[in-house]
């Protein structure tokens, strides 16, 4: 197990490298002045010199390469272009809010698309396993930010139930477990948890259907064992697959929030990537892509060493 | 494909036959079909012009019908044009942004994940690792990211979405082509003299292209909801090209006045990617395959 | 652990508070910045920034009146109460500052503390000096050098060359407290004094000092800025009604309009014109003056470019029909003239009356030489976004419907705002404009600088400044030279309207609109006046 973890690990450092050179290019094959956000529509050119100078855009691009890495590896990520505050703490800032908002939309996706999966595969052809199936498609097919819009005009502006946009009545810095804090979260969460909720259904009823049609179950069966016990097996042998599928869905829902939260101005990475696009703030953007970039290859790392220590099977190959 | 490379006729025409069985596969391409017949024959449907409108007419709601007699069926947009005419037109860019870059995809995925998994070794490594770095960011992520990057435009977008699609499409044919390179039938064409790019054409091309294929049609609705997505931020088409996601954007301001009109647009790209889903899943269950 | 329990409490405590508040007078506004504009003393974000994180924190020694509805808004005493110019060196200028001002923090506002504010900006060998500052401001003052104590309540500005504009400049930097910003500096952690400089200024922003009507209170970043009354204010009756202020950035104008319609703000910003009716049918109340801002094509005047016609520039200014624009923008905008409007002191008067008239525009359009089968392609960049870009795709697709009836085929190249406000800089011979023929950048016409100088002044072609089209033509040079140099009021504003009228006449931009500043507040929100301008004064809301 530890050699399985170890070679994981080892694999892991020359993706995590590649992650940050596709990083640190993309944000410079990029047109436009990184530095307008700064400069006024009439700045001399000796101002931009200047500047060019003071954010370190002069050198070539090795160098900066190598010096914004270095920075990077001791967690300094750089300075805002447009706020001038570390872009290491508005990440982390951000992270923590998409963290918490990808997190309730996972649960609820894995809870309801769970259910379904689980029990549209064992009863395969019912009227619950269409329905299943529907749900699930239409889970990954819709559009998500429509749907957002969609919830925010009924639930919010028609209905007045629940806030159409925020991270609380205070802002996220002062996010409690309450009620009061609790309704900004649901309209956001629901939203983002069509997708899991539709793959998670998918793989499930796939799988569950599997695992009952294997022959060890028909011996079971012929053993004379209990449904209840039946059902036991089953979960065992579906859980390490649908846990990978859960960390991975995290993973997707960490990264790809930017629409979601563009829609109900959630303040997580998705909306500081949103905003370093836009006011093309190079050092933000690549800060908030590498540390999403990062936390998705450590995800995964996580995820393969939990599938592997609950199914030995996968340490072997 | 010449006849050798595919398993054999049979198969496909079995494939044909399953499929031809599945009702709501068939009904979905017929949906397709008719929605890309429109498409491509929108000019002479005797529909509205779709870049004219009035803006004495703009917003109104679905069925109106205007006092010299022209009906609007499915109302007007935000610059009085005709809504039917605009989906239908807007069909062309959005189905293209959905199939091309999948489609693209498949091609430099199918050719690179073939590579890799035939020759093996240091060849696999470069490949599947240069994959990985990109297969480490989400795929809207990296879209955004890209198209953020190059900026908005129809060339940025099939350009980033293309990008998007390679890596799992490419793992996908790795992962085939490995499995189909260590089964007995290469095994025997290879003891047999057989040349590495006839092993490549006859045996694996066939047994892999189809299970890729599959996997990259359950691809093009995910590309959709990305290119319309992108469009949605404006980092996608330009106006005034008819285009679902970016009719869905400007559309968006108009949706406590007209809800139902500015709703059209999301409701179009949710119905076509259920259809390329639903169809997808048949003919996945048509060929069999396991991905 | 312990502290954080006590921050935990104290925030409990102060949510609390907040909740009671909103029925004693908590404002909440929506901004449409993606970020709350800097709040250190130098906002960016454009005017907005000027509008909620400067004027109501900070004065400036110049200010604008913005107390009448009606009148237009023009520049009045602030910190300074009274200036004028050496009247044998016209590049000096003596301001009498206000005794008795204090900051936030308790220090005396005086003419170190002015000189301190220059130097912020313009002593690059300064420890305070800030460059992320300035790029907001050096460009809003270009003229300024320097700054002299000669005692406690009066300074001496020096400019680089007579400048009558400097006044109005100066309503652009906001006086930050010196003292406060030590006390952060003396704080900081950094390898050197220039990194413990940069850290005190990114700890002043967090914990602003300036003189302004609201002080500082609580700042989220990116998500919430809050500001309550400042009870000392120098300005008594201008002491805020309100207790507490609390600016939301929500760049969505759906967003916007859905926390209006769902009670979590009070007010907003811009709210999308589609949506005006139903904002009014749930009882809110839509206030919209016009304000000093212009959304044009700002045309290129360089080799091969069709708008170097005069002919088709005027072509293009009477083939767009304002009134179907006006429609389109749900009444909230107002058709352009000019970039100023008749009536403005430098209206001037010009031959060229701009309205819609597709007969004319046709007609000169054919002496140009284009004709139905021979339309003339023009390609336009702009952008799907920005700050008083209004509408610019719907508007831009209006355009160019318009325009197809005068012979014009219009090419748009939509790309990302900041990108184009760079391109703006760098002209359009720059390969960056990709051969567009026309930009379609918004501008403020407030201050004659901005409004006219920098885009008909031939020295202010790229790389200086945004005479973007190569604009170049002896006589409009000679009455920029004019203007600048003239310092009587009066007269100043003659060689102004002089240099519109000019401007009109040689149809220089296509002028499309001027924004009203539409915003949407429920009626619980009292005694606000929407002056014609960009800002707005705060200290007079209460709510009930």
């Amino acid at each position: 197990m530890l050699l399985y973890i170890l070679k994981r690990v080892f694999y892991v450092v020359p993706v995590a490298l590649g992650v940050s050179l596709l990083c640190f290019l993309l944000v410079h094959i990029a047109p436009g002045d990184p530095l307008v956000s700064v400069l006024p529509a009439d700045a001399s050119q000796a101002l931009v010199e200047q500047m060019r100078v003071a954010y370190g855009f002069d050198r070539p691009l090795p160098v900066q390469f190598a010096i914004w890495l270095g920075r990077a590896l001791t967690g300094d990520l750089g300075t805002s272009i447009a706020t001038g505050r570390p872009v290491a703490s508005e990440v982390s800032t951000a992270v923590a809010n998409t963290v918490l908002l990808a997190i309730v939309a996972t649960l609820i996706g894995f809870a309801i698309g769970g259910a379904l999966g689980f029990i549209a595969g064992y009863f395969r052809g019912s009227w619950i396993d269409r329905l299943a199936t529907i749900l699930s498609i239409a889970g990954v097919s819709v559009p998500h930010y429509w749907l957002g819009m969609v919830l925010v005009i009924v639930f919010a502006v028609t209905l007045n139930w629940l806030p159409a946009s925020g991270a609380g009545p205070g802002g996220s810095s002062q996010w409690a477990w309450d009620w009061e804090h609790a309704r900004y979260l649901i309209l956001p969460a629901v939203t983002m948890s069509v997708i899991p909720m539709g793959i998670v259904t998918r793989t499930l009823r796939a799988l569950v259907g599997d695992i009952l049609s294997q022959e060890f179950v028909d011996a079971l069966r012929a053993k004379g064992m209990r449904d209840g016990a039946i059902f036991a097996h089953v979960v065992k042998n579906a859980a390490p697959t649908a846990l990978a599928v859960m960390g991975l869905q995290l993973g997707y829902l960490l990264g790809g929030s930017i629409l979601i939260e563009t829609v109900f101005s959630w303040p997580g990475t998705g909306f500081l990537l949103n905003a370093a696009i836009f006011q093309r703030d190079l050092p933000l953007l690549q800060g908030t892509i590498l540390v999403l970039g990062i936390f998705f290859v450590a995800l995964n790392l996580v995820v393969d060493v939990a599938q592997a220590a609950l199914d030995p099977r996968i340490r072997r190959s | 494909m010449d006849a050798t490379a595919a398993p054999h006729r049979g198969y496909w025409a079995g494939v044909g036959r399953r499929l031809m069985r599945d009702r709501v596969a068939m009904a979905c391409a017929a949906v397709l079909l008719a929605l890309v017949l429109a498409a491509l024959l929108a000019p002479w449907l005797g529909l509205a012009d779709p870049y004219r409108g009035s803006i004495a007419r703009r917003l109104r709601p679905i069925g109106f019908v205007t006092p010299q007699g022209v009906v609007h069926w499915l109302g007007t947009d935000e610059q009085g044009r005709d809504m039917l005419a605009r989906l239908i037109y807007g069909a062309r860019l959005s189905l293209f942004l959905g199939i091309v870059p999948v489609f693209n995809a498949f091609v430099i995925g199918s050719a690179l994940g073939i590579l890799a998994g035939y020759v093996g070794g240091r060849v696999n490594m470069a490949i599947m690792r240069t994959i990985d770095v990109f297969y480490a960011f989400p795929s809207v992520l990296l879209a955004i990211a890209i198209s953020g990057a190059l900026g908005a435009g129809i060339t940025n977008s099939l350009l980033s979405l293309t990008i998007v699609f390679v890596p799992p499409i490419a793992r996908v044919a790795e992962s085939v082509t490995t499995s189909v390179r260590s089964l007995d039938f290469v095994d025997a064409a290879r003891a047999s003299g057989a040349g590495a790019l006839t092993i490549i054409r006859v045996h694996v091309l066939g047994n892999v292209l189809g299970p890729v294929f599959v996997y990259a049609t359950g691809l093009i609705s995910v590309a959709m909801i990305l290119a319309s997505g992108l469009s949605f931020l404006g980092l996608g088409t330009k106006p005034p090209e008819p285009e679902w996601g970016l009719m869905l954007n400007t559309l968006r301001t108009a949706i406590y006045s007209q809800p139902l009109v500015a709703a059209l647009p999301g409701a179009m790209i949710f119905m076509v990617s259920i259809c390329f889903n639903m169809l997808s899943d048949g003919l996945r269950s048509a060929m069999d395959v396991k991905l | 652990m312990k502290l954080g329990l006590l921050a935990g409490a104290a925030g409990l405590a102060l949510a609390a508070s907040a909740g009671l508040a909103n029925a004693q007078g908590t404002l909440r506004i929506a901004m449409t910045a993606a970020d709350i504009p800097k709040t250190h003393g130098q906002p960016d974000q454009g005017f907005e920034g000027n509008r909620f994180t400067g004027i109501p924190m900070y004065d400036a020694l110049t200010a604008w009146d913005l107390s009448s509805a009606d009148k237009p808004s023009v520049v009045i005493p602030g910190l300074a109460t009274e200036w004028a110019v050496d009247a044998n060196d016209k590049t000096k200028w003596v301001f009498k500052l206000r005794p008795g001002v204090k900051f936030h923090d308790g220090s005396d506002f005086g003419a170190d503390a002015v000189v301190w504010n220059v130097e912020k900006v313009l002593k690059q060998d300064a420890t305070h000096f800030d460059p992320s500052q300035v790029g907001v401001t050096a460009s809003r003052m270009p003229t300024l050098r320097s700054a002299r104590k000669i005692d406690a309540l009066t300074v001496e500005l020096t400019t680089s060359q007579p400048d009558s504009f400097l006044p109005i400049n100066l309503t652009n930097l906001f006086m930050a407290s010196p003292a406060h910003w030590q006390k952060l500096f003396d704080a900081a952690q950094g390898a050197d004094a220039k990194a413990k400089a940069a850290a005190a200024w990114t700890a002043f922003a967090a914990n602003a000092s300036g003189t302004g009507p609201f002080r500082m209170e609580r700042f989220v970043p990116r998500e919430r800025l809050e500001v309550v009354k400042n009870a000392a204010y120098w300005d008594t009756p201008r002491v805020p009604k309100l207790d507490r202020v609390v600016m939301l950035p929500m760049p969505e104008a759906n967003t916007r309009t859905a926390a209006l319609l769902s009670g979590q703000v009070d007010w907003i910003e811009a709210p999308a014109p589609d949506a005006v009716a139903q904002l009014k049918q749930r009882g809110m109340v839509i206030t919209a003056n016009a304000q000093p801002h212009v959304w044009p094509w700002q045309f290129s005047f360089v080799e091969g470019s069709p708008f170097a016609d005069r002919r088709v520039r005027q072509a293009a200014n009477l083939c767009v029909n304002r009134g179907e624009m006006k429609e389109l923008l749900a009444g909230l905008m107002e058709p352009a003239k000019g970039t100023v409007p008749p009536g403005h002191p430098w209206w001037g008067n010009p031959k060229f009356d701009i309205k819609y008239d597709p007969d004319a525009a046709r007609k000169l359009m054919s002496e140009a030489g284009f004709s139905k089968a021979k339309p003339l392609t023009v390609k336009i960049q702009t952008s799907a976004s920005g700050s008083g870009q209004m509408m610019p795709l719907p508007m831009n697709e209006l355009m160019q419907q318009n325009l197809s009836d005068c012979f014009f085929k219009v090419d748009l190249d939509v790309i990302e705002w900041n990108t184009l406000f760079t391109n703006w800089r760098r002209g359009a011979k720059d390969e960056t404009a990709r051969g567009a023929h026309a930009i379609n950048v918004t501008y403020a016409a407030m201050d004659p600088f901005f409004a006219m100088a920098r885009f008909l002044d031939s020295k202010m072609a790229p790389p200086v400044s945004n005479n973007w089209g190569f604009v170049n033509d002896p006589e409009f040079d000679t009455l920029v030279a004019e203007a600048r140099s003239t310092f009587e009021a009066g007269a100043r504003d003659a060689a102004l309207a002089k240099l519109h009228a000019r401007s009109v006449d040689e149809a220089v931009f296509l002028w499309v609109a001027h924004d009203v500043g539409p915003r949407a507040m429920t009626q619980r929100v009292k005694g606000f006046v929407q002056p014609k301008s960009w800002f707005i004064d705060l200290t007079t809301v209460s709510m009930q």
